[in-house]
């Protein structure tokens, strides 16, 4: 098998992470501190057709035979989440492709839909973000969901606990719970913890040795990119520039490594993504433009700490002057 | 007859903390999955705590008024020298003979300002509020967008936080238990007022008491000249003459 350019570039990538690492001795803890991610995905509604040939998309039947050793096997019978009435189990219905699932880490939408007067088709393949600053990962009361040094953001299946917390601050709801499984089982099965959080991991495996994501490599189109971040953000750019187009991923959340481009505003799209794909369950997703970071507005807060103690050591300062001073309050 | 025993900076520093802590745990622990799915959020006017970003929000609020107590009262303390809560040495000998007294094994030593078990009690609470105002500073420098830590050092900062926040847990609820034992119970009504029964302080408090005497240069023997220490001690000004001073 011959080296094509593209694998030749994302190789010597990795070859310098890793190389860096092991120099500078930190290894893992010191590449994760400064690294944001260094790759991304690039998904081209202009070429992506939806594989009208094919029952599922390419990329979606790629994604699940690569990640089937990672699919859930769930210890029955599965108990509820008390006091609540209910689970999340997907295992009997491992073959839905259509929404994500534990078994399903992407899908494509396909919509149709009028815009300036034309009937237009476009097919969406979704699936995690890898945001630059995840709020799941950083919200993770467990810690065991992580954004690698490659941008890929990581579910740790041994240490997750299932409370789900990650869909709920995510601004897609991506990850999907599957019950039954994980370390919850261990603990308190009846009390606390859901099961295992799955969802697209950009294939991490694959990338770390220099290979391309499973979805990117099964596109009969050539619609959906892997590379370097960097080149890959001016490449969207400059596409959208030059036709009258629009980019997503790139501002939202604060930054993604899963950028679209479109020739249809995605202000468009998302609206026919809420009328034609939702259902109101979990699994299928929105695409709203330039969300907001919901960790931005706690960040704004942090001015607060430095001045707390500050404003606590003044008036101290003058309250035991007054009180040393002979105030009428002093103790005994 | 009532003695002063705390001006209104240090009862303002027993219940900020109290308060924020109070928040602070609640919505610490809804960091975690729990509130939706124990119907927390269905109690009236809890709707808002199964919200993450909310309750996150509140949390690091409550931690700002922590912080602006804890460096207010390190700040009186080295400021007013008033020491009589830092623990002593052999204080935990003293605790030890203050629980056999209570079982009748022995007799209660002469206890200062407070009880060595008070000063054990104040020395862990202060250290497990100091360790969280640490750790959870860090874990908000970890929250903000562009920063990030390596999986090992996020999971132990949480593992370090949850310990003391539990730590932190039972000396309050060791602190309350305090008060089902009887002779605790006259100092409960100084925390909400500042005064405390003389009677009980010449009781309980000898060590205090003979301080508050030597103070006004009086003799414990002459009883015209207790009297008159009494007085002296009888605080009968306003107390929230300086409340301007400390918000």
């Amino acid at each position: 098998m011959g080296i094509t350019r593209r694998s030749f570039i994302t190789r010597a990538a990795v070859a310098g992470i890793t190389a860096a690492s092991i120099i500078t001795g930190a290894g893992k803890a010191a590449a994760s501190v400064s690294a944001r991610g260094n790759f991304a995905l690039l998904h081209d509604l202009d070429k992506c057709d939806g594989c009208p040939h094919l029952d599922t998309p390419a990329c979606v039947a790629a994604c699940r035979i690569k990640n089937k050793p990672n699919f859930p096997e769930p210890q029955q019978p599965i108990k509820y989440y008390w006091p609540q009435k209910n689970f999340e189990d997907w295992s009997g219905k491992r073959d839905v492709t259509t929404r994500l699932t534990p078994y399903n880490w992407t899908y494509v939408q396909h919509l149709e839909f009028e815009h300036k007067g034309q009937k237009v088709k476009v097919h969406i393949p979704r699936k995690c973000m890898h945001c630059d600053n995840p709020p799941c990962s950083t919200l993770c009361p467990f810690g065991v969901n992580d954004k690698t040094p490659e941008g890929a953001v990581i579910i740790d299946p041994k240490g997750c606990f299932g409370g789900a917390k990650c869909r709920d601050v995510c601004p897609w709801h991506i990850p999907q719970r599957q019950a039954g499984v994980g370390l919850y089982l261990k603990v308190a099965p009846d009390y606390a913890g859901g099961g295992v959080m799955y969802k697209c991991d950009m294939c991490h495996d694959l990338i770390t040795q220099g290979e391309q994501p499973a979805c990117v490599s099964a596109c009969p189109r050539g619609a959906i990119q892997f590379g370097n971040k960097e080149g890959l953000r001016q490449y969207a750019r400059q596409w959208a520039d030059e036709n009258n187009g629009y980019v997503y991923g790139d501002a939202e959340n604060g930054g993604t490594a899963n950028f679209y481009i479109s020739k249809v505003p995605f202000e468009a799209i998302n609206e026919a993504i809420q009328a034609q794909d939702l259902d109101g369950k979990p699994g299928k997703i929105g695409m709203p433009v330039n969300i907001e970071n919901p960790l931005d507005e706690p960040g704004k807060m942090m001015s607060g700490f430095l001045m707390a103690p500050v404003a606590g050591v003044l008036a101290a300062a003058v309250s035991t002057y007054q009180i040393m001073k002979g105030g009428t309050d002093d103790e005994d | 007859m009532k003695i002063k025993r705390h001006n209104l900076a240090i009862r303002f520093t027993h219940w900020m903390p109290a308060l924020s802590i109070f928040v602070l745990i609640f919505t610490g622990f809804g960091q975690m999955p729990v509130y939706k799915r124990y119907f927390v959020d269905q109690l009236p006017g809890l709707g808002w705590s199964s919200n993450f970003l909310i309750t996150l929000n509140i949390h690091y609020a409550a931690a700002m008024v922590l912080i602006f107590i804890s460096a207010f009262y390190l700040t009186y303390l080295l400021r007013s020298k008033r020491f009589d809560i830092i623990p002593r040495r052999g204080d935990f000998k003293e605790s030890v003979q203050i629980f056999a007294s209570m079982v009748g094994l022995t007799e209660e030593p002469d206890n200062d300002k407070y009880l060595a078990e008070q000063r054990l009690a104040f020395a862990v609470t202060a250290s497990s509020v100091l360790a969280l105002i640490v750790t959870g500073l860090v874990k908000a420098y970890k929250n903000l967008p562009g920063v990030s830590f390596s999986p090992e050092a996020v999971f132990w900062l949480a593992q370090v936080h949850n310990l003391f926040t539990v730590i932190l847990l039972l000396s309050i609820i060791v602190h309350l238990l305090a008060f089902l034992i009887k002779a605790n119970r006259p100092l409960v009504p100084s925390i909400f007022t500042g005064q405390i029964d003389t009677e009980y302080v010449m009781h309980r408090h000898r060590k205090w008491w003979e301080r508050i005497n030597a103070r006004a240069g009086l003799n414990l023997e002459d009883q015209a000249a207790q009297k008159e220490a009494e007085a002296i001690a009888f605080d009968e000004d306003g107390m929230e003459s300086n409340a301007a001073s400390i918000g």
